[in-house]
């Protein structure tokens, strides 16, 4: 063995022990009180749901709320599919994605957010009357109260899971699952509310309507708002070495509040022109939501791509790995686009970067050791790589 | 590199069965989720309203449909037409309070007449509910007609009024609901009011 492998083998073993890829994730902590602050969250939640939701769906609301639940369960399955393809490096455990999910649907919904907007939209109609409140309430509550009560999710999965959740990335993709989860819930509860509006006439195309106007506007929304905003939380605590970066991540969250803002106040912004009220969130902020988001990203993922790219050095020095398959399997999206070309063969080179992450993520569970999965993950890349 | 069983939690960190390590961010969560829930309503119930309705206010019901508010009530949603902040005849609401009375006026999409909607919105809302008086018409000043149905019971008073808000074309107009209620013994205090506003609703062609 060499001086440059040893060096190489240290450095794999500090990436697993920085990153906590490879850890198990356990819902059940009795001994963790933020285990107990979750459940309490989510079961005051749930409560509020059936309160608000319970006698709808035993009376004329019935088809508003059950068409909400259907159209919405379906408009779900392309977004997991999508932030499952982001929940790419040190990718986080399902279970741990599924406990933010829920805490975004049930506990910030139900919990913290919807009272907690009633109270301040009524003290802003108190100060601002009730035309101003009408053009700027929402958006001088909603992502005060809505942001911070996804972000307290994110703290409560830190304390569930404090080796898993280190890197601004994991913020990112956490916050990702956190605000769909309260997205769909909302929407849900938008689908009723506009039923209610008509006084249960046409409950069906009101749901429609809904699923159309909402489901679109959810490109740029609660999930893109909460990953930006969970993302600059993990700057500001900086758990992962030298990803402390206190004014980056005040930016970031205060660049969701803004988005936040900015799409539920457009009426006031661009009130001079009613061109713009009417089409600036999706020419205007759509774009800018996004651009913002695929900034962050890049920032984020670049400590998670070192711990990649560490992770497989040894497996680079061996020659399992070779340096532009590395660069693809830890490197951005022009990376992998740059290896397909390479490559020639554009489902080669997915098989390829998805077995290198596979052989990474077994290297990663063993923390470090040798052990039949490992070689197998390894055999699995050679024999793609027809070596 | 971390070592230990999963979930062990050593003993200098234990507190009545918990791991103290993870009391603060469990507490911070539970702190600022208690305010958020707790401390607006409160901040709320220390800010008084003080948006009252002054002589010759007139409320923007949407495509230039009015109605003059009462005197002296709080506005606590709606829009009146000097704020000409354009408003939607079907997505308008406007909540008018005065002690233990309260005037709530909601704009809808409805096809049909005044009184179909009304028995719309008595079906949707509470068909078990106890509207004991039977329908009767209410003409506004302008010659729109409406239809009126009153409850009473040990809650207090409530009125709901429906119209359609076109003279000409009432079935395709959108309707406009209003609820008034009041707690026991307050509503015949501002009855008068209460008619005399009913009486100011203006839909757009006579306005």
């Amino acid at each position: 063995m060499t001086i440059t492998t040893s060096t190489a083998k240290n450095a794999q073993l500090e990436a697993i022990d920085e990153s906590g890829w490879g850890a198990r994730f356990r819902f059940f902590q009795p001994h963790n009180p933020a285990f107990w602050v979750y459940v309490i969250g989510v079961g005051a939640g749930a409560i509020g749901m059936i309160k608000y939701f319970g006698p709808a769906l035993g009376g004329t609301y019935r088809l508003a709320v059950t068409s909400g639940i259907v159209f919405f369960g379906i408009y779900l399955i392309p977004w997991l599919l999508f932030l499952r393809r982001q929940n790419r490096y040190t990718a986080q455990p399902g279970g741990l994605l599924a406990t933010g999910f829920i805490w975004g649907a049930v506990a910030a919904t139900f919990w913290i957010a919807l009272p907690a907007n009633t109270a301040l939209l009524e003290i802003w109609t108190k100060l601002l009357g009730p035309a101003g409140a009408e053009t700027w309430g929402a958006g001088l509550a909603a992502p005060i109260d809505e942001e911070w009560s996804k972000g307290l999710g994110l703290i409560l999965l830190i304390a569930l899971a404090p080796r898993l959740v280190r890197s601004a990335y994991d913020g990112f993709i956490i916050g990702a699952f956190i605000g769909l989860g309260f997205q769909v819930s909302e929407d849900i509860l938008y689908a009723y509310n506009n039923a209610t509006a008509s006084f249960g006439v046409g409950q069906l195309e009101s749901s429609l309507f809904i699923l159309a106007l909402r489901g679109f506007a959810g490109i740029t929304s609660h999930a893109l708002f909460s990953a930006i905003f969970c993302a600059g939380v993990m700057w500001i605590l900086g758990r992962a070495p030298g990803e402390r970066r206190i004014g980056r991540g005040l930016l970031a969250c205060l660049a969701a509040m803004f988005l936040h803002f900015a799409w539920d106040d457009a009426s006031g912004l661009f009130g001079w022109s009613t061109f713009l009220t009417l089409f600036a969130p999706y020419l205007l902020l759509m774009p800018l939501a996004i651009v913002v988001l695929l900034v962050v990203r890049r920032l984020a993922s670049s400590k998670e791509r070192a711990w990649m790219r560490e992770l497989l050095a040894p497996e680079v020095e061996s020659g399992v790995v070779d340096q532009p398959l590395l660069d693809a399997v830890s490197g951005l999206h022009k990376d992998r686009r740059h290896f397909r070309k390479l490559v020639h063969d554009r489902r080669r080179a997915r098989h390829l970067v998805e077995s290198a992450g596979d052989l990474a993520q077994e290297i990663a569970a063993s923390g470090g050791q040798e052990t039949a999965r490992v070689a197998h993950a390894r055999a699995e890349v050679l024999r793609l790589r027809g070596a | 590199m971390s070592t230990g069983i999963p979930g062990w939690v050593p003993v200098e960190h234990r507190w009545f069965g918990l791991d103290r390590r993870m009391l603060r961010p469990a507490l911070f969560v539970l702190v600022v989720a208690l305010l958020l829930i707790y401390g607006w309503p409160a901040l709320n119930a220390i800010v008084p309203w003080n948006n009252p309705t002054r002589a010759g206010d007139v409320l923007d019901l949407g495509a230039g449909a009015t109605a003059v508010p009462p005197v002296g009530w709080q506005l606590e949603d709606g829009t009146l037409v000097s704020d000409r902040t354009g408003v939607s005849p079907t997505q308008e609401s406007v909540k008018l309070a005065k002690g233990g009375a309260t005037i709530q006026m909601t704009g809808a999409s409805f096809n049909g007449t005044a009184a179909q909607f009304l028995d719309q919105v008595i079906t949707s809302q509470d068909p078990q509910a106890d509207i004991s008086g039977s329908p009767a018409t209410f003409t506004t000043t302008s010659g729109l007609v409406g239809v009126v149905r009153s409850a009473s019971g040990t809650g207090g008073d409530e009125l709901l009024a429906a119209f359609k808000m076109s003279l000409s074309t009432p079935a395709t107009a959108p309707a406009l609901l209003v609820n008034v209620s009041a707690v026991p013994g307050e509503f015949q205090q501002v009855s008068s009011e209460v008619e005399t506003f009913l009486r100011s609703i203006t839909p757009e062609a006579a306005a």
